[in-house]
């Protein structure tokens, strides 16, 4: 039952952490290797919000607008230039990473930075002691899903991103504005990952790298999708598992590096990866 | 006194009074992580030695000379150790290298150390075993800080079984090994030893195991930082509340983090709490220097203060900073810091008082039980 | 076999004292380097010894992230995983077994074989048919996580977090470790240098352009890559090897991600692709770091992080880029390059055209998904027939020409060339089978020049010296004609690039013709051709087929141009094969009449 929870959680915050990139990667055709630190930017914002005594949750929306209008500039200066090149895309958005770091190091200071706890303790669920919080990002995670999936299938930008994703030049034709959808989600895509920063803080610690330690697993997890929205939510499932599996019982240390290696393997054997399902 | 001393001493004073003609300074090198994972303490590191090297220097410094600091940067690992031991030795010609590091940081600039011949005296706590004849350390090892945690829970709470959690490097790996060693000595059962990469964050997996075991006590041993914060954060999540001791945490992070915090045990040689003159001393002396700029004192930072102090007797014993003399003076030489009386005179490391500690809801740790002069055992026997 | 009497192209008696002046280039300035190393420790102090001995060791590395990246186009984070397992072999071997000669001998060997043999396996790993510059990018961020994990739970055998420190090492003071990491590195960048310059190192920029165009000209990218990242991960463990002599100490973080990105940023900002940028820019950089940083940890790496992005995004070429440009304004700077000549050489003798057909298609049928795209295909296909296929658009001729010479489609029924299956097999094996595919829009190599596409058109016949440049390419006639009719021999220094629409399909089919293939596939090689080019182009196949007897099938829309030079039309028509007859029979049918009537094609 417990592993089931773990299976479950685990899957949700894999989810969670890399739905922004999924966004970016799917439409621009593009890594966004600088997804940590926005991540990071969010868990920041959750500190600033804590500072200046707001409730804690309401971080999350702030996180949101934050990331999503950062991710907007980085999109004009430094995303723009390289849609023909993108593996220097890649390594510009890595230096990206790098940079946000350090400026949040110099303004917060290197020290790991503690927020309030969203949702404190653990509560009994079908006869286990469980935590709180992580049904909470289990809940998020849905939501978060939908809602994804409600602008991708129902809104007028969504049509236009899944014109973009099959055919560019076509879209272009048809007169879809291309550099407006791709700038706009870009924003989307860093705000989602911000707002995974601000879920992560009750998880994790908030310090200036810590996003980096996400970014490989959500990148992937992205990889094996192959820019599929559901082919993610499946991915974050069986690889989830894999991880949480292969740590109860193998080693926790092979857990954490089973879903780069299997995912590496996986896209060896089937270059679509988990899409084609 | 011996008689060369005393000459010494009379030189020095004659030095003191007539400053023109006073000698170049003796440089104390501290490489250190003031980036990387070690930034969060290194501040407070530096700001000790800063008052040693003040206070010693308002005194007439050591033989006449004053001293000096060159602090360099080694990035909390080897390649930036490389360069920063390189850069201290080789560069800044240091007489002395005094420094907090992390042990991948330590081994890296070893070589350095023998190549250039300089003396080193290590500050930080570590997992042990590090002999090299210019290697002097003055801060815990395991069979030092281990003991007193597994006593008090035998003791007090009638702990039988344990579950310990690490992250997955040497001195994760090295602590729980001696505490497991010890547990097992002692009648004690583990029923669990889990780790996790020094990197790793998600400690789900662990936490379930943790339940399942149904332990009467933790013990963790993670590296500092990041991974520390993280591990706590879950367990009080997943609504763990048994007996905990942390041997990574420290006061301040402990202050820190708040509730999640609380009734966590942990064992160090040193705490703010410690009631001697020397430390009400030492604490004044450096809130009067720093003020609001002030990092908290540590367990890491107090070390480095005293080694200062350590470094300058045996300076003086040896009637000059040449390493053959220092090295051979430094394991006979004391100082009565903040800490108590500290000699590395045990293979070159120092027996140790240690405290354990619980944390309270406000962050303060108090202060359960004191063990005096606790030996570090057999670190380096080859070394005298 | 070449004949000299025959030669054609520019360079004259004149220019041949060049090639030889600038092949000893490289080997002076090395010797330059070498010297002036030698006696660098004389006047250094420690301290620039100490840091430059290593700077020069990541600088060798550096040059083999720049033969992946910068010339082959595979964006590597991984040779620091590589270096990493170099290292780490040496500091166990010498832990554990000792330091005598022999055993040192057995760790320099370790050092070299245990990376190389993980390059091999990681080389599989990322290079297969189809597989994507972005895999093989990923393959190699996972490796050094991978590697770095294995350090860390070593336990005491790799040391873990704290690394092996305290081994013995080769007897050798500060002096003589920068002596020796000079030396490795000049040796590494002499060999990256005169590899890059030979006719082998064109491959690499080859594969970095067009991987596909390679395949089809029956060399095997994949092999080259594989071969290259093996090769390079044995230099890297070498570099290990000396890394951890000179240091004395290993630790995880020499094998990490975060390492590997280093040196990625190091040769992007020294100037990828250039060999001479990315030393230069790491031995600057890291030097620079080893004094800066210690005084601004954080502002360092501020700093050294947005140089990076902007270089990326505005100077893609790096630092080097400016020092080409400054040069190449001088007076000097200007040199035409090496060119070779072009020498005919006699042709293969015919296939006999006697009896088999040299071409089988059965049953051929394709589809994706519930869309079927080609059914029920039966044709044969002989020595010297020249046959058109056409039909309107979406009839599914490109598909089919590549089913023919792509063994590894999904199709059903069966293709044979010359009686040899071609089921599974990869365009390279085909094209090896006797089999030359000339793409719709032409697929050459951009960055190369016109003779160094010919070249490479020859390479699976000639094999490319890996050292020097070869003085002549021999050519068949055949492709020498269609050369000399497109004035393309008068061109040979020309980029590829530069090339008009035309001469870009010109060169393509020369390149095709100089694999002096059985059977020629064919698709649109006249699309957007003026009409001289058509005449032209249609007058080599002709020759081809007619007076060398070879096969050739041809996609193409002209009905005037298909009438003029076809043996047999067969007429592809929603999938299925319409009709199949001979000029007459099929040009006079009402069924072509029907489809080209209509607005079937544009």
């Amino acid at each position: 039952m417990l592993l089931i929870l773990d299976v479950l959680t685990t899957a949700a915050i894999l989810f969670v952490t890399s739905i922004g990139l999924l966004a970016i990667f799917g439409v621009l055709k593009i890594i966004n290797f600088a997804h940590g630190a926005w991540i990071t930017i969010g868990a920041y914002c959750a500190v600033v919000a804590a500072k200046l005594g707001l409730n804690p949750w309401a971080a999350a929306p702030l996180a949101f607008v934050v990331g999503a209008a950062l991710g907007g500039l980085a999109e004009l200066f430094i995303i723009r230039p390289l849609y023909r090149r993108p593996l220097d895309a890649i390594l510009a958005t890595w230096g990206l990473g790098i940079v946000i770091g350090q400026l949040i190091t110099l303004g917060f200071g290197r020290d790991v930075q503690f927020t309030p706890n969203l949702l404190p303790g653990a509560v009994q669920l079908l006869g286990v002691d469980y935590s709180a919080y992580r049904l909470v990002a289990l809940g998020a995670a849905l939501v978060i899903g939908a809602a994804f999936a409600f602008t991708i299938e129902g809104t007028r930008l969504g049509l236009s991103a899944r014109a973009v994703i099959m055919n560019e030049a076509l879209a272009r034709g048809l007169g879809i504005d291309t550099a407006r959808v791709r700038f706009v989600t870009f924003m989307i895509g860093a705000g989602l990952a911000s707002l995974a920063g601000v879920l992560l803080t009750p998880l994790a610690s908030v310090d200036p790298n810590m996003g980096v330690g996400w970014l490989i697993g959500a990148f992937m997890l992205v990889m094996v999708s192959n820019a599929s929205f559901l082919a993610l939510a499946a991915a974050c499932l069986v690889f989830g598992a894999a991880q949480v599996l292969i740590s109860a019982f193998v080693s926790p240390i092979f857990g954490s590096i089973a879903i780069a290696v299997l995912a590496a393997v996986t896209l060896r054997i089937s270059p679509k990866g988990f899409s084609r399902a | 006194m011996s008689k060369r001393h005393l000459i010494g001493a009379a030189a020095a004073l004659v030095l003191a009074v007539s400053p023109a003609r006073a000698e170049d300074p003796i440089v104390i090198g501290v490489p250190v992580g003031l980036s990387g994972a070690n930034s969060v303490v290194a501040p407070s590191v530096v700001q000790s030695a800063e008052l040693a090297v003040e206070e010693i220097n308002a005194k007439g410094g050591v033989l006449g000379r004053q001293l000096k600091l060159e602090v360099a940067d080694d990035a909390s690992g080897a390649a930036g150790a490389q360069k920063a031991f390189d850069s201290l030795i080789y560069q800044k010609k240091v007489d002395v290298l005094i420094s907090m590091e992390t042990s991948a940081a330590r081994n890296a600039g070893l070589p350095a150390v023998t190549k250039g011949r300089t003396p080193y005296i290590y500050t930080s706590f570590y997992e042990g075993r590090s002999c090299n004849k210019n290697l002097f350390v003055n801060a815990w090892v395991p069979e030092q800080q281990v003991p007193p945690v597994v006593d008090a829970f035998a003791k007090e709470k009638g702990a039988k079984t344990y579950f310990l959690i690490g992250s997955d490097y040497a001195f994760g790996r090295g602590m729980l090994a001696f505490t497991r060693q010890y547990i097992e000595k002692t009648g004690g059962k583990i029923v669990g030893e889990e780790y996790l990469p020094m990197d790793g964050s998600d400690w789900t997996a662990i936490i379930s195991k943790l339940k399942e075991a149904k332990p009467d006590a933790l013990i963790t041993s993670t590296a500092g930082g990041a991974p520390n914060v993280t591990l706590t954060k879950q367990l009080r999540g997943a609504g763990v509340s048994l007996p905990y001791a942390n041997l990574a945490v420290d006061e301040g992070t402990a202050k820190s983090m708040g509730a999640d915090a609380e009734g966590i045990y942990l064992s160090a040689s040193y705490v703010t709490g410690v009631d001697s003159a020397e430390n009400k001393a030492f604490l004044a002396a450096m809130e009067k220097k720093f003020g609001a700029g002030l990092k908290t004192p540590n367990d890491l930072s107090v070390p480095q203060y005293e080694a200062i102090y350590l470094y300058k007797a045996a300076v003086e014993k040896a009637g000059g900073t040449e390493t053959a003399k220092v090295l051979e003076a430094l394991p006979t030489v004391s100082f009565i810091g903040p800490r108590g009386t500290i000699s590395m005179n045990k293979q070159h490391h120092a027996p140790l008082t240690m405290y354990l500690g619980q944390v309270q809801g406000d962050g303060s740790v108090k202060v359960i039980s004191a063990f005096k002069d606790v030996d570090p055992g057999e670190q380096c026997p080859k070394l005298k | 076999m070449p004949e000299d009497a025959s030669a054609i192209g520019l360079s004259g008696s004149a220019e041949r004292g060049r090639p030889r002046l600038s092949r000893a280039a490289p080997f002076v300035v090395a010797a330059l380097a070498a010297a002036a190393l030698w006696a660098a420790p004389l006047v250094l102090d420690a301290f620039a010894v100490n840091v430059l001995t290593r700077s020069m060791i990541y600088a060798t590395l550096a040059v083999t992230v720049d033969l992946l990246w910068g010339f082959t186009g595979i964006l590597t984070f991984g040779q620091a995983a590589f270096f990493g397992v170099g290292a780490y072999a040496t500091a166990m071997a010498l832990s554990y077994l000792g330091a005598t000669p022999e055993w040192m001998a057995v760790a320099l060997a370790l050092a070299v074989v245990a990376p190389a043999a993980l390059g091999l396996a990681v080389g599989w790993l990322s290079f297969y048919h189809r597989s994507t510059a972005l895999y093989a990018s990923v393959i190699s961020l996972v490796l050094p996580i991978v590697v770095t994990q294995l350090i860390y739970s070593g336990g005491e055998w790799t040391g873990s977090s704290s690394g092996l420190v305290g081994f013995e090492v080769l007897p050798l003071e500060l002096e003589g470790f920068f002596r020796l990491s000079a030396f490795a590195l000049v040796a590494a960048t002499l060999a990256a240098w005169v590899f890059v310059r030979s006719d082998a190192g064109r491959a690499l920029v080859a594969v970095r352009d067009n991987d596909a165009r390679c395949a089809y000209l029956g060399l095997s990218p994949k092999r080259l890559q594989i071969a290259l990242t093996a090769a390079l991960a044995g230099v890297a463990g070498l570099a290990g090897f000396i890394f951890a002599n000179a240091s004395s100490v290993v630790a995880p973080e020499n094998a990490g991600f975060l390492f590997g990105t280093e040196l990625v940023i190091w040769v992007a900002l020294g100037g990828r692709g250039t060999l001479l940028g990315p030393v230069l820019g790491t031995v600057a950089i890291d030097y620079l770091a080893a004094n800066l940083s210690g005084d601004l940890p954080f502002l360092w790496q501020l700093l050294l992080g947005a140089t990076f992005v902007a270089v990326i995004i505005l100077l893609p070429g790096g630092l080097a880029e400016i020092a080409r440009r400054v040069w190449s304004a001088l007076p000097i700077g200007r040199s035409a390059g090496f060119t070779p000549r072009l020498v005919a050489r006699s042709s293969r003798p015919a296939a006999d055209g006697a009896g088999a057909p040299l071409l089988t298609i059965e049953g051929l049928a394709k589809s994706y998904g519930s869309l079927t795209v080609l059914e029920n295909i039966d044709l044969e296909v002989r020595a010297g027939e020249l046959v058109s296929l056409v039909g309107p658009n979406g009839a599914g001729k490109t598909t089919l020409m590549r089913c023919l010479s792509d063994g590894t489609e999904p199709f059903k029924g069966a293709v044979s060339i010359g009686g040899v299956s071609t089921a599974g097999l990869t365009p390279n094996r085909i094209v090896a089978l006797g089999v030359g595919r000339k793409f719709q829009v032409a697929s050459v190599f951009e960055s190369l020049t016109v003779a160094d596409c010919l070249l490479l058109a020859r390479a699976s016949h000639d094999g490319l010296s890996p050292i020097g440049r070869a003085e002549t390419i021999g050519l068949p006639q055949a492709a020498l004609n269609v050369l000399r009719m497109t004035g393309l021999d008068r061109m040979l220094a020309e980029p590829a690039r530069l090339l008009s629409h035309g001469q870009k399909q010109a060169l393509e089919l020369a390149m095709v013709v100089a694999l002096e293939p059985r059977l020629i596939l064919l698709d649109e090689p006249t699309a957007g051709l003026t009409k001289a080019e058509r005449t032209t182009i249609g007058a080599a196949l002709k020759a081809l087929t007619g007076e060398l007897g070879v096969a050739a099938v041809l996609v193409e829309h002209d009905l005037d141009f298909v009438r003029e030079i076809s043996s047999r039309i067969v007429v592809l028509h929603q999938g299925r094969l319409a009709l199949d007859g001979t000029v007459e029979e099929v040009v006079g049918s009402e069924l072509v009449r029907t489809i080209y009537s209509g607005a079937a094609h544009g």
